[in-house]
């Protein structure tokens, strides 16, 4: 179908693209719109950083595309660009992939900067730290990453430019450089970059569930923790994506045990959302069956991390369709699908309009069925022993049939990302006006106007607990009885 | 003053770990007919153990998997909206710290549980048992072929064969020059990266006999996917009996390593008959009928434009380099030449 150069740039630019284009900067606008109106501000702290985030994002996205037309043609080596092969392929895309990530590091590191400001220093009166909603939480924590470890990325990048067009050799073991340096400098930056993509979807679930649960999420504490824990702990396991490189065994134990720990805290939150569900009234809007989905399919992901996170086994998996499929269980099943999720619930604060129910609902079956029907075959397919970035393999029956069912499930899934696309062109604009608080809803944000106004709030109340609105509702209420 | 712990909840956990147990079961007993969720193999007992800690891994999985999703599924249909308005609220329970703690504690002692398993099997699985009759195989991952050398010098491409029960020791590398690969052939060991300046280690001792199948696991370059390889297992003696007439062949000249190079390293780019494929047809060219230039060739590469063919026979050993000369102006030469026309 594709030759073999033609299938490693669409991979390459499928993985740049779909991390540093895509969900990365999905995060970026949806907590630039709700963080300040989830803790009761005007608008961000430093609203030029913002426009300059913004315009470099845009840059940053032109120069990657630009390398379709690049001599040599689009970037090639995987959105990991290990070396020595990133080096040596000659061209310019990759090149220009280098630069592209320069310009989006650049950018995030804007946004971090503001959100973190934002967050500090502009909540409402009486909004603590144990009051703030936890998708604001989550964006704290996204931020710090952010902060912590791009510039670890930026270097890696830098050496490896110059390496490519200075005469330098870094990584090149011809010269007396090391190869592996680049993947230990790469995940340092790699594996947080994995939870700086989770996270905020970790933050929505957390919103949505109590909402549509009617109750108060259970163990806000315990939630709000775990996420600064998986934070400091995903800075602590990169080696995990090296463990076939030869390492010593120790230090492979070591990152075993580091892999396997922040599973502890995932879980807490996992359970915290079920238990959110006990006794509730539980209303299957779009927006809570994404939620719910969401729990199913990302523990999936979760736990195939574990049997990864087991380094023997991890030599078997490693590059294989089983980790293709664990990666796609963590950032479709888990971050997409939180963003549908969020999608549905907050369209109506951002745009006005109520998007539609029914169509909505079909897209959560579509999406659900499809993706499962995807990417649950590809685990077998690593165990297979099929290998990730291949264009083509060998006439194997049982490869054939697993791959003929996952392209099945991709067509079905891909006619549910199309039915919520329809919706947002159709409902976005013309659907039912929302009103200020459709969902009868706990944050600040649905104190506001739908949509709000450029100001946000013409006053906010003082916040007395995690849930202001719902504080404000029976204060009402009591009022008038 | 806080709710107490719901009976109805600790009930409903009891189910499902009830539920769960029940569906570990059933999932050793597939994993056990072998025709489960491990349709690979195992043919070395590194392999084997690895399988065996998937499989306590998978049961461990199984079980946390069914605690998390048979309480949402229970719990979101038992409450679900019915005919209560969106108003009507459930009770307002903020959380339980003994909960908190259980489902602290109850992972940590999982993961242990796993990771003491994993430290019991892990010697088996990466230490070579010792043997005095353990085989010892250099393994070159270069750009787009595998290089097996054996400790008497024996060369062979893509296919390594190995003795049924022996200790065979793999050494894998990768020349300074090259990129990284790696080697995997998942019924016989897990994969090992051979990465330019770093010397790595695996072994297996194969079961059984047969032919084995495995490919490069790390992207390297364009004809990646055809960077495949196979282990041939065969009986001890059978396996004697090949080496010491490879041996023979090679150092007279008359094997075929001429071909099996070509075939493993020229042919995945320039097509089997080197009539050209991702790169250009090289039959009937005419440098093939000049040994130096062909030398020079193999040893440099070339880089056109923004296309490159690796130095793919940099470092070769003089005997290796003379079967592919000679095999090239005996095949790919211009037949017209006056050089002796081959077949």
């Amino acid at each position: 179908m594709f030759t073999g150069d033609t299938y490693n740039e669409l991979f390459t630019m499928h993985g740049t693209t779909m991390i540093f284009l895509a969900v990365v900067p999905v995060w970026a606008g949806l907590a630039n719109f709700l963080v300040p109106l989830m803790i009761g501000a005007r608008d961000m702290a430093f609203p030029r950083l913002n426009a300059l985030s913004y315009w470099l994002f845009l840059a940053g996205g032109i120069v990657l595309y630009s390398s379709w037309f690049a001599k040599g043609g689009a970037p090639k080596a995987g959105w990991t660009s290990y070396v020595p092969l990133s080096i040596q392929i000659p061209g310019t895309g990759q090149d220009l992939w280098i630069l592209s990530l320069h310009i989006l590091t650049i950018s995030s590191l804007a946004g971090a900067i503001n959100f973190m400001v934002t967050i500090h220093n502009m909540r409402a009166q009486g909004m603590n730290w144990m009051r703030l909603p936890l998708f604001v939480w989550s964006i704290e924590v996204y931020a710090l990453l952010l902060l912590l470890t791009l510039p670890a990325l930026s270097a890696g990048l830098t050496l490896m430019l110059l390496d490519r067009q200075a005469g330098t050799h870094f990584f090149e073991p011809d010269h007396g450089g090391n190869a592996i340096l680049y993947q230990h400098v790469f995940w340092f930056f790699g594996h947080p970059e994995v939870y700086v993509m989770i996270l905020p979807a970790f933050g929505i679930i957390s919103e949505v569930i109590p909402v549509f649960a009617r109750k108060p999420i259970f163990g806000y504490k315990a939630i709000a923790y775990s996420t600064a824990a998986i934070g400091f702990m995903s800075m602590l396991v990169w080696a995990h994506h090296m463990f076939t490189v030869g390492l010593p065994t120790g230090l492979q134990a070591l990152f075993m045990i580091t892999s396997m720990a922040i599973a502890v805290p995932t879980g807490v939150k996992i359970f915290n959302w079920v238990a959110t569900t006990w006794r509730g009234n539980i209303h299957f809007d779009t927006a809570m069956l994404y939620a719910l989905g969401f729990i199913a399919v990302f523990t999936i992901g979760g736990l195939s991390g574990i049997f990864l996170a087991v380094f023997p086994f991890d030599w078997q998996a490693q590059d294989s369709y089983f980790v293709v499929a664990h990666l796609h269980y963590v950032l479709f099943g888990g971050s997409v699908f939180a963003l549908i999720a969020g999608l549905f619930y907050w369209w109506p604060k951002i745009f006005g309009r109520m998007l539609d129910e029914r169509l909505g609902k079909i897209s959560f079956v579509l999406v659900f069925v499809g993706f499962n029907v995807t990417f649950q075959p590809q685990h077998l397919l690593g165990l297979l022993g099929m290998v990730r970035r291949v264009y083509d393999y060998p006439d194997e029956s049982l490869w054939n049939t697993y791959n003929l069912i996952s392209s099945i499930g991709s067509y079905i899934m891909a006619a549910g990302l199309l039915v919520i696309l329809a919706n947002m062109l159709v409902y976005g604009r013309r659907g039912v006006r929302a009103k200020n608080d459709p969902w009868v809803a706990d944050t600040l944000e649905w104190y506001a106007t739908s949509p709000p106004p450029p100001h946000n709030f013409d006053d906010v109340p003082y916040v007395t607990s995690a849930r202001p609105l719902r504080d404000l509702r029976r204060q009402l209420q009591e009022a008038r009885v | 003053m806080p709710p107490a712990v719901p009976r109805r909840f600790i009930m409903t956990a009891a189910v499902a770990a009830g539920l769960v147990v029940l569906v570990g079961v059933g999932f050793l007993a597939w994993i056990g007919t072998g025709r489960g969720l491990v349709p690979v193999e195992p043919a070395s007992p590194n392999a084997d153990d690895i399988q065996l800690l998937y499989v306590f891994v998978g049961a461990f999985a199984s079980a946390i998997f069914l605690i998390v999703t048979i309480p949402l599924a229970a719990f979101t249909i038992r409450f679900r909206r019915g005919r209560r308005s969106r108003d009507e609220e459930g009770p307002q329970i903020t959380g339980n710290t003994n909960l908190e703690l259980a489902w602290t504690a109850g992972p940590i002692l999982i993961l242990v549980a796993i990771a003491t398993f994993t430290f019991i099997k892990l010697s088996g699985i990466a230490n070579a048992p010792a043997a005095t009759d353990a085989l010892d195989v250099r393994v070159t991952g270069r750009q787009f072929y595998w290089q097996y050398e054996y400790p008497n010098g024996v060369i062979t491409i893509d296919r390594l064969r190995a003795p049924q029960g022996r200790v065979v020791d793999l050494t894998i590398v990768a020349p300074v020059w090259d990129v990284n690969h790696s080697w995997w052939v998942p019924e016989l060991a897990g994969k090992r990266d051979a990465i330019p300046g770093v010397t790595n280690h695996t072994w297996f001792r194969a079961t059984r006999t047969g032919v084995f199948d495995g490919r490069c696991a790390e992207l390297c370059g364009v004809e990646h996917a055809f960077m495949t390889t196979s282990v041939e297992v065969m009986p001890s003696a059978e396996f004697d009996q090949w080496l010491s007439s490879e041996t023979r062949a090679q150092q007279q000249g008359s094997s075929n390593l001429g071909g099996e190079v070509f075939q493993g390293v020229c042919a995945k780019c320039h097509g089997p008959q080197g009539q050209g494929a991702y790169a250009r047809a090289i039959a009937n060219n005419p440098i093939f009928a000049d040994a130096d230039a062909t030398r020079t060739l193999l040893d440099n590469g070339v880089q056109n434009g923004t296309r490159v063919m690796p130095p793919v026979g940099r470092g070769w050993s003089e005997q290796q380099t003379q079967a592919v000369l000679d095999y090239l102006q005996k095949n790919l030469a211009p037949q017209t030449g006056g050089t002796t026309a081959g077949g």
